[in-house]
């Protein structure tokens, strides 16, 4: 499982976001964690339409799963796994 | 289950400034916030009106209260709360993954959320992405045609903001077509309160507002509001920082 996490320096939500991020990492580490910097990675973010940040997309063997568009606490974020992991 | 003297629905400005107050008045309290703390000010880079500092993010703004708030003795808890029932002695508040606290006093700090786009407009904008935020979605859209709906203050300020990133943005009423060429919707149509867990519990205004004066009594005994979920003129962030002073002194008195 992955998770891309698209982010942007200049975004509020994004910070407000990165703590639980990490929490999350620390928590699985099954999941391969990677955070996308929209402005030095515009193909990414456009590759995978990318229309609001913080935007988090689970991948399964590479195949986007799940994806969520907003702050969210840990647990959420869970469930969101939970779900990817179907 | 978990007990405390005061709970306070919502983490934004006035929900941890009722936090600080109450645990220094030495009542245990619990914050409980469905999504991040902050609110409505994360979004909002630089913040040049709230007293002692020139110029704030948001996001330091409200890292710094957390952490207050926390250092005092809040607790911080990430709990959606979907309902709150007055029972014997206190209230019960239930969240979306069956927590269940109980409290003796609830201040209600809930903020706002933006005012959603209508159906039609859902259905005309189509496959084209619709934001909230200006400020967090903009520079997606660089170079590119961009719609604000609405013409509020903060559409202005949105349609300003998107100016000096977008290619053309245009700005039409709640009530105009899309224009075929604009890639993205942004919508600044007014914001409304996140009262839906407070139903039944106070009275409610037609637009959502929970009735209460400046002494942030609400109409059952035992429950205060603070902050942009009032009933009241300004909403800003001092506003909202002094609700929550009064709301937190009020809970107080109420539990003496």
């Amino acid at each position: 499982m992955e998770l891309l996490d698209f982010y942007a320096d200049w975004c509020g939500p994004c910070q407000m976001m990165k703590p639980t991020i990490e929490e999350f990492e620390k928590a699985h580490p099954e999941v391969k964690v990677k955070s996308v910097n929209i402005d030095e990675e515009e193909e990414s973010a456009e590759k995978y339409g990318v229309s609001g940040i913080p935007c988090l997309v689970f991948l399964k063997d590479g195949e986007e799963v799940v994806r969520e568009v907003g702050v969210m606490p840990l647990k959420k974020l869970e469930k969101l796994l939970e779900k990817a992991n179907g | 289950m978990e007990k405390y003297d005061i709970a306070v629905i919502g983490a934004g400005i006035a929900g941890l400034t009722a936090a600080i107050y109450a645990v220094r008045a030495g009542k245990s309290t619990i914050v409980l916030e469905g999504k991040m703390e902050g609110g409505q000010i994360i979004n909002t880079i630089n913040i040049e009106n709230w007293p002692g500092d020139m110029r704030v993010s948001g996001v330091d703004l409200i890292r710094k209260v957390k952490a207050q708030a926390e250092e005092l003795g809040a607790k911080i808890d990430y709990v959606n709360v979907e309902k709150i029932s007055a029972m014997d002695g206190g209230f019960e508040i239930l969240g979306d993954m069956d927590e269940k606290i109980l409290v003796s006093s609830v201040i209600l700090a809930m903020g706002t959320n933006p005012r959603k786009l209508s159906d039609a407009m859902m259905k005309d904008a189509g496959k084209r992405p619709v934001s909230y935020c200006a400020t967090c979605d903009g520079a997606l859209y660089k170079g590119k045609n961009v719609v604000v709906v609405g013409h509020g203050n903060s559409a202005k300020h949105e349609v300003k903001y998107l100016e000096g990133i977008c290619n053309k943005v245009y700005n039409i009423h709640h009530d105009e077509k899309i224009p075929e060429d604009a890639d993205a919707v942004f919508v600044a149509i007014g914001r409304i309160p996140a009262t839906e867990c407070a139903k039944g519990l106070v009275e409610i205004d037609g637009c959502g507002y929970i009735v209460a004066g400046e002494d942030c009594h609400t109409t059952q005994p035992g429950v205060f509001v603070a902050g942009d979920a009032r009933t009241k003129t300004v909403r800003q962030l001092v506003t909202a920082a002094g609700d929550g002073a009064v709301a937190a002194e009020e809970a107080v008195r109420y539990l003496a």
